[in-house]
């Protein structure tokens, strides 16, 4: 005879048996419990378009405003709600594409934690009445931005020119001003287009063109054709691995700070080696004959054969194409190489910009930051407005942003969220999504076809109380007291018989056909280059030793500069080169990490002259061993619920490190001391490991095999 | 030495098994006993009509009396005045949703006609803020099944040789019952997964999951 005794075990058993069959009872219930009758309301449109049919999507044409890059979108809109972006084919600069944080705009705007009414003094209020206190205390008010074009560029100025000419300083801190500023001195242009897919060979130094730098979509879509048949060569100079390190074909770390002087060594060769010219240029042939490799090595740990190799690839692979943003100096030294090369003209094409001179972008730096904060303590400021930009959490901790904004006597945040600024402000309008709102935007890149993109709401407003920034920019200048702004009721007004004047056309027609299209086309001005002749190259030696170790702030697409932190859907995508979510990370060289004594998971104090941070260590061989790099994005102290993971990189950067005007905050390389805390907790990542198991999930072959087989470079 | 008796194998978990499975069972079929009692299914009433090259599936279900916002009768319009379904429900033959009517549509006619009445009032004063009713749903199918008025139409009635297009209500009251009967709307036939399956079935209708479960 059994015995029936209930021990731990059987009692597990009889446990697991019980659950499963509440469950199954669960899942027996009859479906339609779920949809009863009565429980959910229905409407039916009013008086619908002829095209609009419930259940089916009516794609519009819009601007994406997730970065300053402006590529156009379409939308698809059901039943009066915006469901899912994707590129416009008809916009040149992105042709049918957009990036992940493009796609992450839907999250943004149904977002729970909107700003829905305009607040005074952290009270809510009327938009009469805050417009009206704006309106009052706002006088000759300066504008804190970021990028920004079109017809918005042209009201804020507006504004500024009727108040009193205060600056209007544009803060983007991921940004191509060495690029730009490189190119304005050797080229006369700013901005000249770039060609990656008819180049043979591109070499990126610190310009991560792929992730973030320009505009990504674009760059991507010719990198594409640019590695199809014959297959360009790839190169990479950086201290820590970006995503056009990671697509490379060859990838050559350097010490941070140091670029300069390897491409400085590349030019050594290229001159010595191949025998380039560079006698129009007589200062750039003495600075490359003085950075012999011997020189560089020191500098750099970048060796001869490496650079030989740069050299050879680049010797061979014409026309090429050098991109350089990892600081001013370096990005003249590619401009000085490009025009050595042969590439200027090729690969460089003079930029055509639009004729309409008011609208063209106001590209972003770090320096505008700077400058904001010490003109702001220094009592230059009295109101400003803010919108676009987060200066609290961007600016280093010794800036002391929050002290700086409170000797500004009146502020004014212009925001779709709550964050770290517009706790700080007087009043905070609530503007509208960018899927809600009207504007017009000019792209940096690329657009000889004179195309300005308009933005169009793509739903009605999710909270009835917000504004377009439009809207709310023509409100503040009407208030201010702008002439002839006074017969338009709204932005869209503003707007129409803005463009009409733009296209010279004020037909129905003509307005539909730019809505449906997402752009209007304008005439542009055809320039030339006008090269300067000869060029002074300067390298400075970074002030870390060898040995120490350099923060590196990387940016990375997805939360970019933390304005995206807010998004789960962007947290929550795992990073492209440590995979990991929802958390920070330092990246370190595994020896680096031997010396320090840190294994994976274990925590770091990273302590810079201006304050310290507390993260995991991320232990990764594409990194150099004098850098630590820490993504930046996180470490909010105020942007909702999503955003309150992680640490802020850049909190300890030093803003007044070597020359403002030509020191971007992200390559001004602070130096660093490391220290374990004795903490470890495992960095939640993407498929965690780096073995296969076996199962050859990305087959390899060796590198002997491929250029056996392959014809590789 | 007696050789040692195989030991039978003893289950002592079985009486809990069984124990279990039974309080199981009881929770399932009194689910559905609980959920009949709130729904009774009423056999018989009328022949339903006949659709040809179609089984037309028997089922009925005694839906709730609902509450709408205006008192709209489908058996004056469509049964005694004999508007044709898909004049109002137009999105059905071209979408998943049939869709209520817009507002502008049921204006078109009461601009004019019947403005004496207290409902037609009431609509009218809607429309001219704007706003359309609130009406409350009534037949529904659970958010992870996908049903498509559009295919079903083209099966049943647009591509149906012996069909013409003024027999849409035979069609529609495969699902929704004989709506010429009912006020503003009344759920007369069960919707659940073992009538969508049935149907299927005699209809030779897709029977893959992912057909309905997208």
């Amino acid at each position: 005879m059994s015995k029936t005794k209930i021990d731990r075990r059987n009692f597990l058993k009889v446990l697991g048996l019980g659950s499963a069959g509440a469950a199954l009872a669960g899942c027996d219930m009859p479906s339609y419990v779920t949809s009863d009758e009565g429980k959910e309301n229905i409407y039916s449109y009013l008086a619908p378009e002829e095209y609009v049919i419930p259940g089916i999507g009516v794609w519009y044409a819009s601007t994406c405003q997730q970065c300053p890059a402006s590529c156009g979108v379409h939308g698809r809109v059901r039943e009066g709600r915006v469901l899912k972006l994707e590129g416009n084919p008809d916009a040149s600069v992105n042709k049918g594409k957009i990036c992940q944080m493009g796609q992450a705009a839907i999250q943004g705007h149904f977002h729970p934690e909107r700003i829905e009414n305009p607040l005074i003094n952290g009270q809510k209020a009327t938009w009469d009445e805050a417009l009206a206190l704006v309106a009052k205390k706002s006088g000759g008010a300066a504008w804190l931005t970021g990028a920004m074009s079109g017809h918005q560029r042209v009201l804020i100025d507006a504004h500024r020119t009727a108040g009193g000419n205060a600056r209007h300083y544009a803060v983007e801190v991921v940004n191509a001003r060495p690029w730009e500023d490189a190119s304005l001195a050797t080229l006369g242009d700013a901005n000249p287009n770039l060609h990656i897919d008819k180049a043979r060979a591109v070499l990126a130094v610190g310009a991560d063109f792929l992730g973030t730098w320009g505009n990504p979509v674009k760059s991507m879509r010719d990198y594409g054709n640019f590695r199809s048949a014959p297959r360009g060569v790839l190169m990479s100079i950086e201290p820590a691995m970006s995503m056009t390190g990671a697509n490379s074909d060859i990838w050559v770390t350097a010490r941070p700070g140091s670029e300069a002087a390897v491409l400085m060594g590349v030019g050594h060769i290229l001159t010595t080696k191949h025998g380039v010219s560079v006698a129009d240029m007589p200062s750039a042939a003495l600075a490359f004959a003085d950075m012999t490799p011997t020189k560089v090595l020191g500098l750099s740990d970048v060796k001869e054969e490496q650079l030989a190799k740069i050299a050879d690839t680049l010797m061979a692979n014409s026309p090429s194409l050098i991109l350089a943003n990892a600081n001013h100096d370096t990005a003249k030294v590619a401009q000085v190489l490009n025009m050595m090369l042969g590439n200027v003209g090729q690969t460089l094409t003079p930029s055509a910009a639009i004729t309409a001179e008011a609208l063209l972008p106001v590209t972003g730096s770090s320096k505008d930051l700077v400058e904001f904060a010490m003109d702001a303590k220094a009592g230059k400021i009295s109101s400003v407005f803010i919108s676009g930009t987060n200066p609290v959490f961007l600016a280093p901790s010794k800036l002391d942003m929050a002290g700086a904004l409170a000797k500004v006597g009146f502020k004014v945040a212009i925001a779709d969220f709550h964050d770290e600024t517009t706790t700080a402000c007087d009043v905070v309008l609530p503007a509208s999504s960018a899927l809600e709102a009207w504007g017009t935007h000019v792209p940096v890149d690329g657009s000889d076809a004179g195309e300005v993109y308009i933005q169009q709401p793509l739903m009605e407003n999710v909270h009835a109380n917000t504004r377009g920034l439009g809207d709310i920019l023509l409100a503040v200048a009407k208030g201010a007291g702008v002439d002839g702004l006074a017969e338009f009721e709204d932005y869209y007004g503003y707007l129409r018989t803005a463009v009409s004047a733009l296209i010279g056309s004020d037909l129905e027609g003509d307005w539909n056909s730019i809505l449906q299209k997402g752009k209007a086309v304008t005439a542009v001005n055809h320039s030339n280059f006008n090269a300067g002749g000869d060029v002074a190259l300067g390298f400075s030696e970074p002030a870390a030793k060898a040995g120490t170790l350099t923060l590196i702030t990387s940016a990375r697409q997805g939360l970019f500069d933390g304005r995206h932190a807010n998004l789960p859907w962007l947290q929550e995508a795992p990073d492209q080169i440590s995979k990991a979510v929802w958390d920070s990370w330092a990246e370190i060289h595994p020896k680096t990490a031997a010396k320090i004594g840190a294994k994976d998971g274990d925590y770091i104090t990273i302590t810079s002259a201006n304050g310290s941070i507390t993260t995991r260590v991320f232990i990764y061989k594409g990194i150099h061993q004098d850098a630590i790099s820490v993504p930046m994005g996180r470490g909010h102290t105020n942007y909702g619920l999503y955003a309150k993971n992680g640490v802020n990189p850049l909190s300890l950067l030093d803003a007044s490190s070597g020359d403002r005007q030509t020191t971007e905050l992200l390559n001004s390389g602070v130096s660093v001391t490391v220290k374990p805390t004795g903490d470890n907790r495992h960095l939640v990542r993407l498929m965690d490991v780096d073995s296969q198991h076996g199962r050859k999930l990305a087959a390899t072959i060796t590198a002997d095999q491929f250029d056996r087989n392959q014809g590789g470079a | 030495m007696p050789a040692d008796r195989p030991q039978r194998k003893t289950f002592p978990w079985i009486r809990a098994f069984i124990g279990t499975a039974v309080v199981g069972a009881l929770i399932v079929v009194g689910a559905q006993i609980f959920e009949q009692q709130l729904h009774p299914v009423k056999p018989g009433g009328t022949p339903p009509p006949r659709v040809p090259n179609a089984d037309f599936p028997t089922d009925t279900f005694d839906g709730k009396d609902v509450t709408q916002p205006i008192n709209y009768s489908h058996k004056l319009h469509a049964g005694d005045l004999g508007i044709n379904c898909l004049y109002c429900h137009t999105y059905a033959r071209r979408s998943k949703v049939a869709g209520i009517p817009p507002t502008a549509k049921c204006m078109g006619c009461h601009t004019v006609v019947g403005t004496e009445k207290p409902e037609i009032q009431k609509l009218t004063a809607m429309w001219s803020k704007g706003q359309s009713p609130a009406w409350k749903k009534v037949n529904d199918v659970p958010d992870f099944v996908h049903f498509s008025h559009e295919r079903h139409l083209q099966r049943f009635l647009l591509n149906n040789k012996d069909m013409n297009i003024k027999d849409s209500p035979d069609v529609c009251a495969m699902c929704h019952g004989d709506m010429n009967t009912v006020g503003v709307a009344k759920k007369m036939k069960p919707l659940t997964m073992g009538f969508c399956v049935t149907c299927h079935e005699k209809n030779k209708g897709p029977a893959d999951c992912t057909r309905c479960h997208k």
